[in-house]
C-alpha cells in the first residue's frame, strides 16, 4: 500500500472522511486552548462533570426535535450552563464536594440515556454517547466552527487575567480585580464541550479537551506554548485517530481519544526518560 | 518615594468586625486601628484568627459583622500563606514579580519595558537577580519567598499585609525580608505581619495585636506582648 493510499486517499475520495477531519481541527483549536488552562486550573474533574451535565439537555433536545445538531447543543448549553452556575464552577476554590460532583454526573447521564432511550432507538443511545463525528454534516460544521471562533477570541481577550488566575486566585482578588473571570471561563468550558458533543459523545467529549492539554502539560513549557502544543497534539491524534479508524475499520470517536491518549502517554514517558537522562549525563544542577 | 494622597488614607480601621465559617466564629468583635506608618505584629496561637484577621482586611473574606475601613485595592497588599500558589505553574521568576505592576497595565496590556526594569530593581533588592530566568517551580521555599516579596515591592502598595512571611525559609532569607519590611516601614508605610516567633517580634515590630479569636491585647509591643504569655 502506498504512502498515498495509506495517508491522504481516506480524506480525498470520501467527503465523510473530510468532514471529520475539518471538524476536528477546529475542535482541536478550542481544545486546545480550553484544555490548557482546565488543567493548569486543575480543574479537570469539573471539565468531565461538566461533559455530562450537557446530556440532559441534549436529550430533552432529542426528545423535542430528535437528532437535530442544534437542538441537541441548544439543550445542551442550556444544562451545562445552569450547572455550571448552580453549581459555582469557576467561582474559586471553595471546599469541593468530589462526592456530590460524582452523583451528580452519574444522575445526570442516566437521566439522559433514559429520556434518549424512551423516545429513540439504541443507535440514538450510541449516538449520545460516543458521538457520530463521521455524520458531521455542513450545518454542524458551521456550528462547530463559530463555537471554536467564539472560544478562541474569547480567551485570546482574556488570556492574561485567565493565566493569572490560575497561578494565584487570590491575588488578582486583592488586587480588586472583580470581574467574574471564573464564570466566563466556565462559560467557554461548556461551549468547548457542546461543540465536542455531536462528534465524541457525552461520554468521550472531554477526552479531546484534556489529553491533548495534559499531554502538552508535559513538557513543563510556557502557557502559550502550552496551548500551541496542545493544538498540534490535537491535531496529530485527529488525524491518526480518523485513518486508523479507516483503516482498521473500528469507532471514530474513541479512535481519536486513544491516540491522543497515547500521545499523553508517549510524552508522560518521553519527558520523564529525558529527566533522567539529563540528570545522569549532567549530574548537576 | 513620594507620598500620595493624605496619610489618613493609609490608616485600616476595625469596628466590631466579627467574622464566621459556617458556625464557627473565627474572629469576635475586633476593634481597633492600624495606624498610618505603623509596623504591627499579629500574634497569637493557633485558630486564633490571625490569618483570618488578614483575609478580612484584604477584603477576600467578608465579615458577618462589623466594618473595616480600608485604603482602596490599589494601596493594599496582601501576601497570603505560601500555599495559596500553584508552584508547577509554567511561569518564570521575572514574570511573576512583574505582576506586582498588575495595576498599570492590567488585564489586556503587556507590561512595558520600564516596570520589567523595576522588577528586576525589586528582585535585586531581595537578592533574587541570578534568578530571574527561572522557573517558579525551580525556586527554593525562601527564593520563592524573596520573589514574592518582590512583587510586593512592584506593587507599591501604602498598606502591607503579611501572614507568616518568615514559616519555614532559612536564616539568610529571613534577614533579607526582614530588612525589606524596615525598608517598608521607613518609607511611611502600614505593615501588618503576622507572625509566631516572638522573640522576632520584640526586636523588630514595634507595635502588637495579640489575638485569641478576641483581641486581647493592641498596642505597643513592650506593653502588649506580655498578654501572650498570659
Amino acid at each position: 500500500m502506498s504512502l498515498h493510499a495509506l495517508l491522504i486517499a481516506p480524506f480525498e475520495t470520501l467527503a465523510f472522511m473530510r468532514g471529520a477531519l475539518v471538524a476536528c481541527l477546529a475542535l482541536a483549536v478550542a481544545n486546545g486552548t480550553v484544555g490548557t488552562l482546565l488543567v493548569l486550573r486543575r480543574m479537570s474533574l469539573d471539565g468531565d462533570v461538566l461533559g455530562h451535565a450537557v446530556m440532559p439537555g441534549a436529550a430533552v433536545g432529542f426528545l423535542y426535535a430528535g437528532p437535530s445538531p442544534t437542538w441537541l447543543s441548544l439543550g445542551g448549553l442550556i444544562s451545562g450552563l445552569s450547572v455550571a452556575a448552580l453549581a459555582g464552577i469557576g467561582g474559586g476554590r471553595q471546599a469541593r464536594h468530589e462526592a456530590g460532583l460524582l452523583a451528580f454526573y452519574l444522575m445526570a447521564l442516566s437521566l439522559g440515556v433514559l429520556l434518549v432511550a424512551w423516545r429513540g432507538s439504541n443507535v440514538d443511545v450510541m449516538r449520545v454517547l460516543f458521538g457520530t463525528v463521521l455524520a458531521i454534516d455542513r450545518h454542524a460544521l458551521w456550528q462547530i466552527a463559530a463555537a471554536a471562533s467564539v472560544i478562541l477570541l474569547a480567551i485570546a481577550a482574556l488570556y492574561r487575567p485567565l493565566a493569572v488566575a490560575s497561578l494565584d486566585p487570590g491575588f488578582l482578588r486583592a488586587a480588586g480585580a472583580r470581574q467574574p473571570y471564573g464564570a466566563v471561563f466556565a462559560s467557554m468550558v461548556v461551549l468547548a464541550l457542546v461543540a465536542n458533543f455531536q462528534s465524541f459523545g457525552t461520554l468521550l467529549a472531554v477526552g479531546p479537551m484534556l489529553l491533548p492539554a495534559a499531554a502538552a502539560r508535559c513538557w513543563d513549557i510556557g502557557v502559550a506554548a502550552s496551548m500551541a502544543l496542545a493544538i498540534l497534539f490535537g491535531f496529530v491524534a485527529s488525524v491518526a485517530g480518523l485513518l486508523v479508524s479507516y483503516h482498521g475499520n473500528v469507532p471514530s470517536g474513541p479512535a481519536i481519544v486513544l491516540a491522543a491518549g497515547a500521545l499523553f502517554a508517549a510524552s508522560l514517558i518521553g519527558t520523564r526518560g529525558l529527566r533522567l537522562l539529563a540528570t545522569r549525563l549532567g549530574g548537576r544542577e | 518615594m513620594l507620598r500620595r494622597g493624605k496619610i489618613t488614607d493609609d490608616r485600616v480601621a476595625l469596628d466590631k468586625v466579627t467574622v464566621c465559617y459556617g458556625r464557627r466564629v473565627a474572629l469576635e468583635a475586633i476593634s481597633g486601628t492600624f495606624e498610618p506608618g505603623s509596623l504591627t505584629a499579629v500574634v497569637g496561637p493557633n485558630g486564633a484568627g490571625k490569618s483570618t484577621l488578614l483575609a478580612a482586611i484584604a477584603n477576600v473574606i467578608r465579615p458577618a459583622r462589623g466594618r473595616i475601613d480600608r485604603p482602596p485595592p490599589r494601596r493594599l497588599a496582601y501576601l497570603p500563606q505560601q500555599s495559596a500558589i500553584d508552584r508547577d505553574y509554567p511561569i518564570s521568576v521575572l514574570e511573576l514579580i512583574t505582576l506586582g505592576g498588575w495595576q498599570e497595565y492590567g488585564a489586556f496590556r503587556a507590561p512595558r519595558a520600564a516596570l520589567r526594569m523595576r522588577a528586576a530593581e525589586a528582585a535585586a533588592s531581595v537578592g533574587l537577580s541570578e534568578r530571574l530566568g527561572r522557573r517558579i517551580g525551580q525556586l527554593s521555599v525562601g527564593e520563592m519567598q524573596r520573589a514574592l516579596f518582590a512583587r510586593l515591592v512592584l506593587q507599591d502598595a501604602r498598606v502591607i499585609l503579611l501572614d507568616e512571611p518568615f514559616a519555614a525559609i532559612d536564616e539568610q532569607t529571613r534577614s533579607v525580608l526582614l530588612g525589606q519590611v524596615t525598608r517598608w516601614h521607613r518609607q511611611g508605610r502600614t505593615v501588618v505581619t503576622v507572625l509566631h516567633d516572638l522573640d522576632l517580634v520584640r526586636a523588630w515590630f514595634p507595635s502588637t495585636l495579640v489575638l485569641a479569636r478576641r483581641s486581647l491585647a493592641w498596642g505597643a509591643t513592650k506593653t502588649a506582648l506580655p498578654a501572650m504569655a498570659a
